[in-house]
């Protein structure tokens, strides 16, 4: 396990003691009711921008909940390092990197351009129809029914089976692979991530071998048969390469999904709106997409620096609470209010910096297509009565189920 | 193909070619070129593919192409001038055929 357990006896002797914390991030009683509710009151509970947070699951580490703080840190090669940020137990002996999230410039950018050009908007937008065709497809199967547990059947097949034939991995394993990264990503399961990483290595081998034989112009097969510099990628890093994809494709959008709905679903005033305006479609999904971020992003300070005024020193943790940092006041007035007409600022839903997520482009025309299909289709529904949300501390953000009727 | 030419707040200069149909920043990100870094990749997310239109082409490019364009670019770190664009929004066609952009000196 890479995250060491959080206690106060562990914090350094650097960190001044009026900048400790404990704001129970994935475990406190407030956020496990209603995480979109812990992130925006974080700024109003008064916290210091950039402090140092006692956590439990997530160990201890700088935190900072302001937005010009969170950037300054994602853009900062110099002194932050996404190198060992992560969360995945790696053998020493067979070690690969998580790429490109743990590469550093200027290598980091020869490998983004393996895959970039095939998730850049145009790229994307020729998806589309597919997308569209496949979440009225999942409409179909509810739609006469008035009810459905909404992540297994619309938010999580989805994006999944957009994101496996964007891959070239088969769709009927597609529970497999859920189970495989929900575990892996959460807290309480740290236990078996050894064993789930190996599982996982197993498989993906297997299908790198496979696209070497028979490539089928999907990722792995561009990643498998792609050059750097006219040379063929490492085997470790070629692995290193899909491995990260994986994890990242999954579930981010899921999250996001069963987010929106859940709000949207005790929000019918607020349907209605967007319903009435859906050529303001970029506006809305963006606006949602800032109020209800789903991930957070580490990285390792790599010397002694001073950041707004505190001394950080090599080796120390560094957390963005992003989710938090897309609620800080100094740029959206009044955060909490979902405004579908705000002056488009960056949000940091996608981090930022050169590690800004790639399947951005993706991710936010599969929200937008499920948004407009659904509202068109079902623009009445709300939770099902007595249904209770719950969430689990786990490094993407979302309801385990939600249960919708009409 | 289409040939742009990007030159830096230091004055040096580069020609890349860029198929038609696909846009400035990534005509940068793809080849080399410093300046630009355009970290969101395209989204309006980040104002980091600031550029300076040359004036000789401000005509031709047009002013910021829609109102998300316009409120990123009061995001962006360099200084605003009235041929400021985002470069992930200018597509390069034939017309463009030999555009002249700076960048700025700093993005973030």
């Amino acid at each position: 396990m890479a995250t060491p357990e959080g206690t106060t006896d562990s914090v350094p002797d650097h960190v001044p003691a009026h900048l400790v914390r404990s704001i129970g991030m994935l475990v406190s009683p407030e956020f496990l009711a209603d995480p979109y509710e812990f992130f925006p009151r974080l700024h109003e509970d008064d916290n210091p921008p950039l402090f140092y947070d006692v956590n439990p699951v997530m160990g201890n580490t700088w935190m900072t909940i302001k937005h010009d703080i969170a950037f300054k840190a994602l853009r900062d090669a110099e002194h932050m390092t996404t190198q060992t940020a992560g969360i995945f137990p790696r053998d020493p002996d067979h070690y690969f990197r998580l790429i490109p999230q743990e590469l550093n410039p200027p290598i980091h950018r020869k490998f983004r351009n393996v895959l970039d050009p095939f998730l850049s908007p145009k790229a994307v937008m020729e998806l589309e129809r597919d997308i569209r065709a496949l979440a009225n497809q999942l409409i179909d199967g509810v739609i006469d029914r008035g009810a459905c547990e909404f992540t297994e059947e619309f938010a999580r097949p989805l994006p999944v089976t957009v994101f496996l034939r964007f891959m070239g991995l088969p769709l009927d394993m597609t529970e497999t692979f859920v189970r495989w990264v929900v575990s892996l990503i959460s807290f309480a399961e740290r236990d078996k991530a050894i064993e789930i990483m190996s599982e996982i290595e197993e498989y993906l081998l297997s299908v790198i071998e496979e696209k070497r034989t028979n490539p089928d112009g999907a990722a792995i097969s561009h990643i498998v048969h792609g050059r750097i510099d006219g040379e063929p990628l490492a085997e470790r890093d070629i692995y290193g390469f899909v491995f990260f994809l994986f994890i990242a494709g999954i579930d981010t959008v899921y999250a996001a999904l069963n987010n929106t709905w859940v709000w949207l679903a005790r929000n019918p005033d607020r349907r209605a709106e967007m319903r009435a305006d859906p050529d303001n479609i970029d506006a809305q999904a963006e606006e949602l997409l800032r109020v209800f971020g789903v991930t957070f992003s580490g990285r390792v300070v790599t010397q002694d620096f001073e950041m707004n005024g505190v001394l950080l020193k090599a080796g120390d943790r560094f957390q963005s609470l992003l989710p938090s940092c897309n609620y800080d006041p100094a740029v959206w007035d009044n955060p909490r209010e979902v405004r579908f007409d705000r002056p488009r600022k960056p949000i940091l839903t996608f981090t930022g910096g050169i590690h800004a997520c790639m399947g951005g482009h993706l991710a936010r025309l599969e929200y937008k297509i499920a948004l407009k299909e659904w509202l068109r289709r079902i623009p009445e529904f709300s939770l099902q009565p007595g249904c209770e949300i719950t969430y689990r501390p786990s490094g993407v953000i979302g309801p385990d189920a939600v249960p919708l009727v009409w | 193909m289409v040939q742009v030419t990007y030159i830096a707040h230091d004055g040096t200069r580069e020609t890349i070619e860029i198929a038609n149909g696909e846009n400035v920043m990534h005509g940068a990100v793809y080849n080399g070129v410093e300046g630009i870094i355009g970290e969101c990749g395209g989204a309006l997310a980040c104002a980091t593919c600031h550029c300076y239109v040359d004036e000789a082409w401000a005509d031709k490019v047009g002013g910021p192409g829609s109102k998300a364009e316009e409120d990123m670019l009061e995001s962006a770190a360099g200084e605003i001038k009235p041929t400021s664009r985002l470069s992930c929004q200018i597509i390069v066609r034939e017309n463009l055929d030999g555009l002249v952009v700076r960048t700025p000196e700093t993005q973030y």
